[in-house]
């Protein structure tokens, strides 16, 4: 059992201090805000609809701009020059550039205020162009009066832009992966292979996980087990690796770059700190035992794909045998389970075959709804199998196979008995087929480990309506959580082929090792930060942050009671108050919307910012020292 | 820094680069297109979740361009590769767009003066661009591409509009091809597919019946960006189809032309169908399938729902023929009709079913010039075109230093091409890194 | 007597909805200069205050436009947008205010011509309404 083998738990040798530091910001707003507006005529796309020259002259008029000028294309060598130009000359302290849209040309703009150092986030984005003279192409004069608010309601934003800085994190230089089947081993390795520390935590006392079941696999009749042997020998020379079995998650603390996690080994009898910049859920999945349906349980020549296999590779059939019946979809596309197992079908296909090859004289037949064989090799696979002469007879779910007789002879081979008989309904005939059988193999779906809930919930990650781990966008991010950090493959995941599962734990290790590669990763300037003088820790905004960006934390507080005249004086109290992990923040602004006492700001889009946008296009006073609410 | 090629900018290379870009790694994206983006670029929405196919592709597109580390080549091929893993030598050949990719803003002025029309590539020739185009609204970068063949001035020296229009002088009818040469450590494969031209199936009429089409067709007549702005109408009179017909596995799970399974047409078909229904409600669709197949996350759960509540009937069977009423046979006066003629498989026998629009779900076929570029690579290729892996080592080529990942590899869905593209990005930066990690021990 | 011209302000999510709207401009789709669009990075960053502050200002109308159901960049921004866009209704209501001044839709990033086609239908809907009562302060809070 290499689970027990004396290999003393090794801290991670490269273990660095972890730091939270502020990036040094660029020029701050200095006392009043001093704009500069720069209009683009785009060519011919906006100056050839817009009147240009009064835009400058109304937007000269506004309040705080002490620089308007129009360029041909601001986003030119040349416009972006009069920009960093006119910073220093005129000590901008806000830009404002109407042309394009902001979701091309924005970065491009803040980078020019970088350069001449004025802070990024205090340039402001007017969209004259996709949104103004390419839609109002017909009315000039309406449109230029459009343009002239849209300019209007920038200034009045950028007057208050505030500075935002970037936040650094150091990473821990170190993975933990959770599960050591052959998805985890897989993704350790790239990562120690990629000079990376790895923690490789199996819950069971050797490696291997589902595939050590296994007798031989397709597409090539590989044997299971010298595969997870030469895996299980890989990880267990890399010394980049530390393999902790018998081992489980018993709590996680920490976001990315600097998780903890506390592993409870049964073979060292006590609990590990686990130090890790990520994590990789690697948990696998286990097949459905189909309690009670086709007499599995108590007839004893009913059993399972997984249970086959297990007698294939101990030998364990009688060698006699006459026919072999396989029911594919049990407890899969029904009321158990709605979902398709994906790779049973794969797998009855194979069994059937060694049958097959082992006893030509043995009729194998698999009764399937439908055959899902996807891809290029697979395909051929179910051509060899009919070739072999399994036989395939499909079925519908209204018309289900049934059993009838006891049972088969494969439990007791001494006594005979009649052999039970499963009865299908063959479309294609138009007629039900009686077909005896002396096994009767059950195709199940995989379904998600015991325990990978509370994992889940130790994780604060999402699980499916099933149990499988929820990644953090189906099509485009399947490797990742929405929690940054924590990465998923294999069958923990969705019921995976081998193949997919490596793949999918090799690209994990190459998201995880986007993060690890850096000795650092920077915040976004813009995500939420708490005014703790107002908080009272009512723990709304938790409640709507779907990235767990937001934590609560016990801080003493000053506070004078007017009203106690006995008692005048400072008085320290104990608050919770909540705190913004710019890290794990993504920006949304969902936070400060529930927020009842504004002590939540979405940075960039203070209420107070868009409040001003709103008064600007309409003309409205600006709000002077009003009181506006939770805005 | 470290160097690596990534060949192909659909999802899948879009993907590789930016996992490599956030290693550190310096990345060449090259891609034949004027614009990255590859077939998602095409689709309007994605199963199982109908996300909007440019809403989620997009933001890739413009951190790729964005990404410090990565040198997006567009319009260009790679011509030469020699070397070995650590040191290929690739030769890159830039294909003059005829514009100035550093002036060009896009704008689309000269494509607006532009006077010669052409069928455009990217809407399959449903609608028309002009010589000087935008490869697509979203293009990645955002500039105008002259297309020799058409471009007056280029062939006959005559018009030179575009020239006169940009303001932004972009206009280059001296720009010639540019040659590259990188050195690189690793390369990724992600060349992506083309789609069976159905021709060849006479018995299913496409190109003859203009109610006929395939399913990359019907995306963008779907399509909100698409030539018909999103209505679903018949190409042969305008009129919206209400009653349409999905033919899956066409030239796929066949021995005269692809014996494999294409993976995503069961329910990319349902997809299609149900976005009819979600157009018009009164539409009705039928999926004429083989086996119906969908095993992914949520897939199946997707074409319960879409019998049950959108519109979408199942039927089991072939079809052998589609063939066309004839003038005024059809009481409404309607022509162009495709009639479906299957054999149903629940019942045994042979039925007719007459529709607006019948959909081809076309195979997935290697890209045609999948074997030219094999030979540059020299990689091998599977007995179906396609690049070749062996069994538990999913995204290594046969060729030491070269990796591959998405539709290149075989048929595959856009999550699996994603995670197909990560894992390729994690072998080339484990062949990176292995020649990197002697110098930083030295440094340290 | 000129015709009423609406003032409608467009609230709109930062990666479906305001990339809708850029893309009816690069198809050159042409809609009535009735809007003026606030990018803000979530639907559900619309706080309900937000539709008060623009409607008791005289905003003839308000258009709150979000990713579609299942698309949102935050998992669930758009959802909170319709509870906020519904409290803001029943807040509106009590002022006296036709609720019909205030839309949610959802507009992908390739729908650019159904951002020009809502704004068209929201202004003749607007037109119908007639001006806000409260555009000239004859009402405060």
């Amino acid at each position: 059992m290499d689970g027990f083998e004396s290999r003393r738990p090794q801290r991670i040798p490269q273990r660095r201090p972890w730091s939270i530091t502020q990036q040094q910001t660029a020029r701050g707003p200095g006392d009043d805000p001093r704009i500069g507006v720069f209009i683009c005529h785009c060519g011919h796309n906006i100056a050839g609809y817009l009147d240009v020259a009064a835009l400058v002259a109304s937007a000269r008029s506004l309040p705080f701009v002490v620089l308007a000028q129009d360029s041909l294309f601001t986003c030119s060598d040349a416009g972006l020059n009069q920009i960093r130009t006119a910073i220093a000359e005129h000590g901008l302290n806000r830009v404002v550039v109407a042309s394009c849209t902001p979701r091309t040309h924005e970065p491009l703009f803040q980078s020019a205020c970088d350069e001449a150092g004025l802070n990024r986030y205090l340039f402001e984005f007017v969209n004259i162009r996709d949104q103004c003279s390419w839609v109002h192409m017909e009315d000039g004069e309406r449109a230029t009066r459009k343009a002239r608010d849209l300019i209007r309601m920038g200034v009045a934003r950028a007057a208050l832009l505030q500075p935002l800085t970037e936040t650094e994190l150091a990473i821990q230089p170190a993975a933990a992966v959770i599960g050591g089947g052959m998805a985890g081993m897989t993704a350790a390795g790239s990562l120690a292979r990629r000079g990376f520390s790895v923690t490789l935590i199996e819950r069971e006392p050797a490696l291997g996980g589902s595939v050590r079941h296994l007798d031989t696999l397709y597409p090539n009749r590989t044997s299971a087990r010298k595969l997870v042997e030469a895996q299980v020998a890989a990880v267990r020379a890399e010394p980049q690796i530390e393999v902790l079995t018998s081992a489980e998650v018993t709590a996680v603390r920490g976001s990315i770059g600097h998780f903890e996690l506390e592993v409870e080994s049964r073979q060292y009898r006590m609990k590990l700190p686990v130090q890790a910049g990520v994590v990789v859920v690697a948990t696998g999945a286990e097949e459905w035992k189909p309690a009670g349906m086709y007499g599995y349980g108590h007839n004893p020549a009913v059993i399972t794909q997984q249970e086959l296999e297990e007698r294939l590779s101990t030998g364990d059939l009688p060698p006699d045998l006459r026919s072999v019946v396989m029911i594919q979809c049990v407890g899969a596309r029904d009321a158990h389970h709605p979902y398709c197992g994906r790779t049973c079908c794969l797998v009855a296909m194979k069994n059937a075959m060694i049958l097959k090859e082992g006893n030509p004289a043995c009729q194998v037949h698999v009764l399937y709804r439908d055959i899902e064989v996807y891809g290029t090799h697979f395909e051929d696979y179910y051509a060899q199998a009919r070739e072999l002469g399994v036989v395939f007879t499909r079925y519908t779910p209204d018309r289900p196979p049934e059993v009838v007789g006891d049972q088969g002879r494969a439990g007791d081979k001494q006594t005979p008995v009649p052999p039970g008989r499963v009865l299908v309904y063959d479309e294609l005939l138009g007629a039900t087929l009686a077909i005896p059988y002396d096994l009767l193999v059950l195709s199940t779906p995989m379904v998600p480990r015991p325990g990978a809930r509370e994992l889940a919930q130790m994780l604060k990650v999402p699980v499916d309506e099933h149990g499988f781990f929820l990644e953090a966008h189906v099509k485009l991010r399947p490797l990742d959580f929405a929690t940054d950090g924590i990465y998923l493959c294999g069958s923990a995941h969705w019921p995976a082929h081998l193949d997919e599962a490596i793949g999918q734990a090799l690209g994990a290790a190459a998201r995880a090792a986007t993060v690890l590669s850096k000795e650092q990763i920077r915040s976004s300037g813009i995500v939420s930060r708490v005014e703790e003088s107002l908080c009272r820790g009512c723990e709304r905004c938790a409640t709507a942050c779907e990235y767990g960006a937001i934590e609560f934390v016990d801080v003493t507080r000053s506070v004078e009671f007017l009203h106690r005249p006995m008692a005048r004086g400072l008085e320290t109290v104990h608050v919770k108050v909540a705190r913004v992990n710019p890290m794990l923040c993504k920006g949304c602004g969902a936070c400060a919307v529930v927020c009842p006492t504004s002590a939540m700001v979405a940075s960039h889009f203070t209420g107070e910012q868009v409040a001003a946008m709103i008064r600007a296009a309409l003309q409205a006073p600006a709000a002077m020292g009003e009181d506006h609410g939770t805005l | 820094m470290n160097e690596v090629l990534v060949i192909g900018a659909g999802i899948a290379g879009i993907q590789a680069a930016l996992d490599l870009a956030e290693q550190g790694l310096r990345v060449h994206l090259v891609e034949r297109l004027p614009s990255i983006g590859g077939r998602m670029a095409q689709l309007d929405k994605t199963f199982p979740t109908n996300d909007c196919s440019t809403c989620i592709l997009a933001p890739k597109m413009v951190d790729c361009s964005r990404h410090p580390n990565i040198v997006p080549h567009t319009y260009s091929e790679v011509e030469a590769v020699e070397g070995e893993a650590g040191q290929f030598d690739v030769r890159v050949r830039k294909r003059a767009r005829y514009v100035d990719e550093t002036r060009c803003t896009g704008c689309g002025e000269c494509a607006s003066k532009c006077p010669r029309k052409v069928p455009d590539a990217f809407n399959l020739g449903l609608s028309q661009r002009r010589a000087i185009y935008l490869y697509f609204p979203q293009a990645v970068p955002m500039v105008m591409t002259i297309d020799p063949e058409q471009c007056t001035y280029l062939q006959r020296g005559k018009c030179g509009l575009c020239a006169q229009v940009c303001e932004a002088g972009a206009i280059d009818f001296e720009q010639q091809d540019l040659l590259l040469d990188l050195c690189v450590d690793a390369i990724v494969v992600a060349t992506g597919f083309d789609f069976y031209n159905p021709a060849p199936l006479t018995q299913y009429g496409y190109q003859r019946y203009p109610n006929v089409i395939t399913a990359l067709e019907y995306e963008r007549l779907i399509s909100a960006s698409g030539p018909t702005g999103g209505h679903l109408l018949r190409p042969s009179d305008g009129q919206p189809a209400k009653k349409i017909g999905f033919i899956q596995c066409t030239g796929s799970r066949h021995v005269r032309h692809n014996r494999y399974c294409s993976t995503v047409c069961c329910v990319h078909a349902i997809k299609e169908a149900t976005l009819a229904w979600e157009h018009d409600h009164d539409a009705d669709s039928y999926v004429f399938y083989t086996d119906l197949r969908g095993s992914g996350k949520g897939f199946r759960e997707y074409m319960d729902r879409a019998g049950r509540a959108y519109g979408v009937t199942y039927v089991h069977g072939r079809v052998a023929q589609i063939f066309e009423l004839g003038p005024g046979s059809d009481s409404a006066g309607e022509t162009h009709k495709p009639v479906i003629r299957y054999e149903d498989a629940t019942t045994g026998r042979v039925a007719e079913m007459a529709v607006d629009l019948a959909v081809l779900a076309t195979s997935l076929v290697p890209a045609h010039d999948a074997p030219l570029l094999a030979g540059i690579l020299g990689i091998d290729m599977d007995e179906y075109g396609f690049v070749k892996t062996e069994p538990f080592s999913p995204a290594d080529t046969s060729r030491p230093g070269i990796v591959a990942c998405g539709c290149c590899l075989g048929p595959a869905d856009i999550p699996q091409s994603v995670a197909q593209a990560s894992a390729a990005a994690a072998r080339a930066a484990e062949i990176a890194w292995e020649l990197v990690r002697p110098r930083h021990r030295e440094k340290g | 007597m000129e015709p009423f011209e609406p003032t409608i302000l467009t609230f709109a999510c930062n990666w479906c909805s305001y990339a809708g709207a850029d893309l009816a401009g690069v198809s050159r789709i042409q809609y009535p200069p009735t809007t003026r669009v606030i990018r803000v990075m979530c639907s559900g960053r619309v706080s309900p205050v937000f539709i008060l502050e623009a409607l008791r200002h005289g905003a003839d109308g308000v258009l709150v436009t979000g990713c579609h159901p299942g698309d949102c960049h935050y998992l669930s921004g758009n959802e909170k947008a319709v509870q906020n866009v519904e409290m803001a209704r029943s807040l509106i209501q009590l002022l006296g205010i036709d609720p019909g001044r205030l839309r949610l839709e959802w507009i992908s990033a390739a729908e650019g011509s159904r951002f020009a086609q809502l704004v068209t239908e929201f202004t003749d809907q607007i037109r119908e309404l007639g001006a806000n009562p409260l555009r000239n302060g004859h009402m405060g809070p």
